[in-house]
């Protein structure tokens, strides 16, 4: 039995009707026309099955707990008052959109950490063995750079103000770190965060450059103090230090010229 | 030291009002990402830029509806996204609606043909034009009424109702093409 002419406002309301948008009364009268009409009922049960079998399988995503953290954090960064606004990610005359897409970089990164992760944990477990005492430091750092660089993994604590980021740390490890303020010159604070390195709990205060980031490491070190040295593995860039009895390592992929930038004005703001 | 600048409009006040009535949303708004432009680090990324953007209209925010407010936002920051890179060139060959489960419904296990009939709904969904494609996702998936879905997509209910209908029936083709009648 096929649609005739008088079928045609019945089926341009089907979809309402399934989807309980018709007045009561129009409802009443698609049922209605349905109730004797084979053709329109077929195309009514196809439709309503579509629509079960569509409804029923397509999934609903739940925000990742690192979108929300980021979020509010760029939701606070951009709250914060016009004084603080000589950094990088705060440039008045860039368009709106430039903090999250600069952020947006960030999560390109990330998802590059994921690959590279999967790729070097293979290698570097391999490593790892041939190397001496004095080079796990770094390898482990490495590992532990890379492994922020996955999603959820960067910050326990997402601020960019150093003021929420340090009393972050009291209680939860023997080193209250350094969290200097360098914002002005373009190093912006992501948050910090707590990591295992070489057996100990170990502060990680993380700062942005652009699209780089920089995970600060330091801990307990009764030597004398050193000043800075460098090295360079996997395209990531370490630089090592030591002062007033704590050692202190920067992880970055940022080019070297930089992030001695960066440690030279860690260093004097401490 | 106040300096003039468009960011010191924003104070936390704002932002935590702000906070209150629209980041309830975000589980949708990260939804409506995810399909739209597909990669789970791109629908973060989009999500992120949404909700700046809305933070800077958020003065002109009425008070209506925060959840179809966002999500015109989101939908906007999507379409910006598949034109900068170029998504709408990348197409989903239908072959793969067809081929892709069919092998796995073969499998008498229950779960993997959930999984495959999730799967040949999702590829099906994938060939629809993205008008089209929007649609479902906020009648079916987000459950919005007709009036809300006006205003996301800011086009009439008419239009609503005609691109629904349409992509009804062309997702009916693609599941079930043995029961579509020819007309």
């Amino acid at each position: 039995m096929h649609a005739d002419a008088g079928c045609a406002p019945y089926r341009d309301a089907l979809d309402a009707r399934l989807d309980g948008e018709l007045p009561l009364d129009e409802a009443a009268g698609v049922d209605a026309h349905l109730a004797t009409c084979e053709s329109c009922a077929g195309e009514y049960a196809m439709l309503a099955a579509t629509h079960r079998r569509v409804s029923a399988h397509l999934p609903r995503y739940a925000a990742p707990d690192v979108l929300s953290a980021r979020v509010r954090a760029a939701l606070s960064e951009a709250a914060r008052p016009a004084t603080a606004s000589t950094t990088l990610t705060s440039v008045p005359s860039e368009p709106p959109r430039t903090p999250a897409w600069r952020a947006s970089a960030w999560w390109r990164l990330a998802a590059a950490g994921v690959a590279i992760a999967l790729v070097s944990s293979s290698v570097t477990s391999v490593v790892l063995e041939r190397r001496n005492a004095s080079h796990q430091a770094s390898e482990e750092l490495l590992a532990s750079h890379i492994r922020s660089l996955m999603p959820g993994h960067l910050t326990d604590v997402v601020s960019t103000n150093q003021h929420a980021v340090k009393p972050w740390f009291d209680g939860r490890v023997d080193v209250s770190p350094s969290v200097p303020n360098l914002d002005s010159i373009g190093f912006p604070l992501v948050g910090g965060r707590m990591d295992y390195v070489r057996g100990r709990a170990v502060p990680v205060v993380v700062y942005a450059r652009r699209q780089h980031l920089i995970n600060v490491y330091e801990w307990a070190q009764p030597a004398r103090a050193a000043s800075p040295s460098e090295s360079t593995r996997n395209g990531y860039h370490l630089v090592t230090w030591r002062r007033d009895g704590l050692e202190y390592w920067a992880v970055s992929d940022l080019n070297t010229k930089e992030l001695d930038a960066f440690v030279a004005a860690f260093i004097a703001a401490q | 030291m106040q300096q003039p600048s468009e960011r010191s409009d924003v104070t936390e006040g704002v932002v935590d009002r702000f906070e209150r009535v629209v980041l309830p949303h975000l589980d949708d708004a990260y939804t409506l990402a995810r399909y739209l432009v597909r990669d789970e680090h791109d629908a973060q990324d989009v999500v992120q830029d949404a909700a700046l953007r809305a933070l800077r209209y958020f003065e002109g925010f009425s008070g209506g509806d925060a959840r179809a407010w966002l999500l015109a936002i989101v939908r906007n920051c999507a379409l910006d996204w598949r034109r900068r890179y170029r998504l709408d060139e990348r197409s989903v060959p239908f072959d793969e609606v067809v081929h892709g489960p069919a092998t796995a419904s073969r499998s008498a296990d229950a779960a993997a043909i959930e999984e495959s009939e999730q799967h040949r709904v999702q590829r099906a969904l994938g060939t629809l034009p993205l008008e089209f494609r929007e649609v479902i996702v906020l009648r079916e998936v987000q459950e919005l009424r007709y009036r809300e879905i006006s205003d996301v997509l800011g086009v009439p209910i008419g239009t609503v109702m005609s691109r629904l209908a349409r992509a009804r029936r062309q997702l009916a083709a693609l599941l079930h093409p043995d029961t579509r009648e020819v007309s």
